[in-house]
């Protein structure tokens, strides 16, 4: 059960988050973030901070890069503790049943894309008269209205709708619930793949298998020797590719000494 | 007119750019991504500039308000490197050309550091402790990111010193950085991949009518630990980067795979 207290507190912190997600500024727009803060508010730190844990990682490549939008991280992170606080059920089912609200949040954001393709006009009207005041204003109210937004839909998901959702998901039989835990378990490989998207060249699979390998069998509780694993790696290969470039450089240059000296010959 | 606006901005006038560098994603819209948002972070010292020159503030204005959409991290740098120019008087076309030269680049590199590199392992490393209830996960997560807001003033501040000359190094530079953060962010996908897909068969096969054969302990665990967390996180690789299948999409496979193997008792 959430109170009208803690609906309009997390409400509120969404309003903080949406402004902070729409501009990546401190990245507590995060799940690691939301999720912590939202279990407090709930007076839940603990179930807040392990939700945050999982669902951090089922996000950690669903990244805005290149001015994409992904499903989106503040109402996954709101909706997992919320619905694992006032359900029972456990964090991990309750990141698959958070993602429709996170996917509806996402295409709000891309419709607020295309929106204010709008005002850029007047901006440059602004920009013409070098109204730097008015100019000012315009280009923050976008931040202002999503944020707004943002307070809006999250108090709408998690206390005006609170009671059908609640009988919506405790009605679920077993196999339904069961089937959100193991999607829950799986969503990070989502994030991976899309990560691997922007990275994965040929070149780049013996550090993905190494990386992997090493984590299977180095026992240890967080990634930590991986890291370092990867980070020795690096610097092999920024020195490799230096050498490699700067000797090319050189050969370029040995290649056009011959090939001028060669023409002088020739004339 | 080279030396007309020199020495006019302050050391706190570069510190505040690097602070201001927030608003770079104010206005985000599909026309011109970034470019309000980005005029509105340097406002300030461009009015500085120009002063009573009403023209050349215009003028600069609307320069700037060409398409941009770089990294978040990479922004701070590319604008304390046009406001050295801007301050050197350089004309117009040299100055928004470079820009648009740039932005390509150093958002390449961006987010090849912060999102595919920084965020995995800070997600990875974290995640670790707070899967296990402990606040020091979600509060190393904020400190990390707190300080990397900080770094957006040192950013700053690299780029105006930097001025023209880091136009080359940065085009010299950033394919071999783009190549080293890949070697560690491959990596460290890898130990993710191992650590954190959690895919268990709970299927077993019937010997005798007395003995069984866990599929997932004596068939999978024997050929290699995690292997289809790798094997899964690969087919969605293949979806995404083939077949260019949404990550939406990949979300939706994801949980009717998992329903339907949670309702047949296979996961």
């Amino acid at each position: 059960m959430i109170t009208l207290t803690q609906g309009i507190m997390v409400s509120i912190f969404a309003i903080i988050a949406g402004a902070d997600f729409w501009l990546e500024g401190f990245y507590i727009f995060r799940p690691m973030i939301v999720c912590t803060v939202t279990g407090m508010l709930l007076g839940d730190l603990r179930l807040g901070i392990v939700a945050g844990g999982l669902t951090e990682l089922a996000f950690a490549g669903l990244t805005p890069v290149g001015g994409t939008q992904p499903p989106n991280p503040i109402m996954a992170g709101i909706m997992t503790v919320v619905l694992a606080h006032t359900t029972g059920h456990t964090p991990t089912t309750a990141i698959g049943l958070s993602l429709p609200f996170s996917i509806l949040m996402q295409y709000i954001i891309l419709f607020f894309y295309s929106a204010f393709s709008l005002l850029t006009k007047k901006l440059d009207e602004y920009a013409d008269q070098a109204e730097t005041g008015k100019f000012a204003r315009l280009v923050i109210t976008p931040t202002v209205i999503v944020s707004v937004v943002y307070g809006l839909f999250t108090f709408l998901c998690i206390y005006a709708a609170q009671a059908p959702m609640k009988g919506l998901v405790n009605a679920m039989p077993t196999w339904l619930s069961h089937g959100f835990e193991i999607a829950g378990g799986i969503l990070p490989a989502v994030g991976f793949a899309m990560l691997l998207k922007s990275m994965l060249k040929g070149k780049y699979v013996p550090y993905l298998l190494l990386g992997f390998t090493a984590a299977c069998f180095i026992k240890f509780g967080n990634l930590m020797p991986v890291a370092v694993i990867g980070i020795a790696l690096a610097m092999i290969e920024f020195e490799r590719a230096k050498n490699n470039r700067d000797t090319q450089q050189k050969l370029r240059e040995v290649e056009e000494n011959v090939a001028n000296g060669g023409e002088e010959d020739g004339i | 007119m080279a030396s007309k606006h020199t020495g006019k901005l302050t050391k706190k006038d570069i510190r505040m750019v690097g602070v201001r560098s927030i608003w770079n994603q104010s206005a985000m819209n599909y026309q011109r991504m970034q470019a309000d948002g980005w005029t509105l972070a340097i406002l300030p010292a461009l009015k500085k500039i120009y002063g009573d020159d009403k023209k050349g503030l215009s003028d600069a204005i609307k320069g700037n308000l060409q398409f941009m959409n770089t990294n978040n991290y990479a922004a701070p740098l590319l604008m304390g490197l046009e406001l050295s120019l801007e301050e050197n008087g350089e004309d117009r076309e040299t100055i928004d050309g470079l820009r648009v030269a740039l932005f390509g680049p150093l958002a390449g590199i961006g987010d090849a550091i912060t999102w595919f590199t920084i965020l995995p392992i800070v997600a990875g490393i974290t995640a670790s402790f707070a899967k296990q209830g402990s606040i020091l996960g979600p509060l190393l997560f904020f400190i990390v990111y707190l300080l990397l807001f900080l770094a957006r003033i040192p950013i700053a501040q690299l780029g105006y010193s930097a001025g023209s000359k880091a136009v080359s190094q940065i085009r010299k530079d950033s394919a071999i950085v783009s190549h080293a953060a890949s070697v560690l962010g491959c990596t460290v996908i890898g130990g993710l991949i191992a650590t954190y897909v959690q895919i268990t068969v709970k299927s077993k096969i019937a010997v005798t009518s007395t003995t069984t054969i866990s599929i997932q302990k004596q068939f999978f665990d024997n050929i290699f630990p995690n292997i289809l967390p790798l094997g899964y996180t690969f087919v969605l690789y293949y979806l995404v980067k083939k077949k260019n299948v949404s990550p939406v999409m990949l979300i939706i496979i994801t949980f009717v795979l998992a329903i339907i193997c949670s309702w047949l008792g296979i996961l």
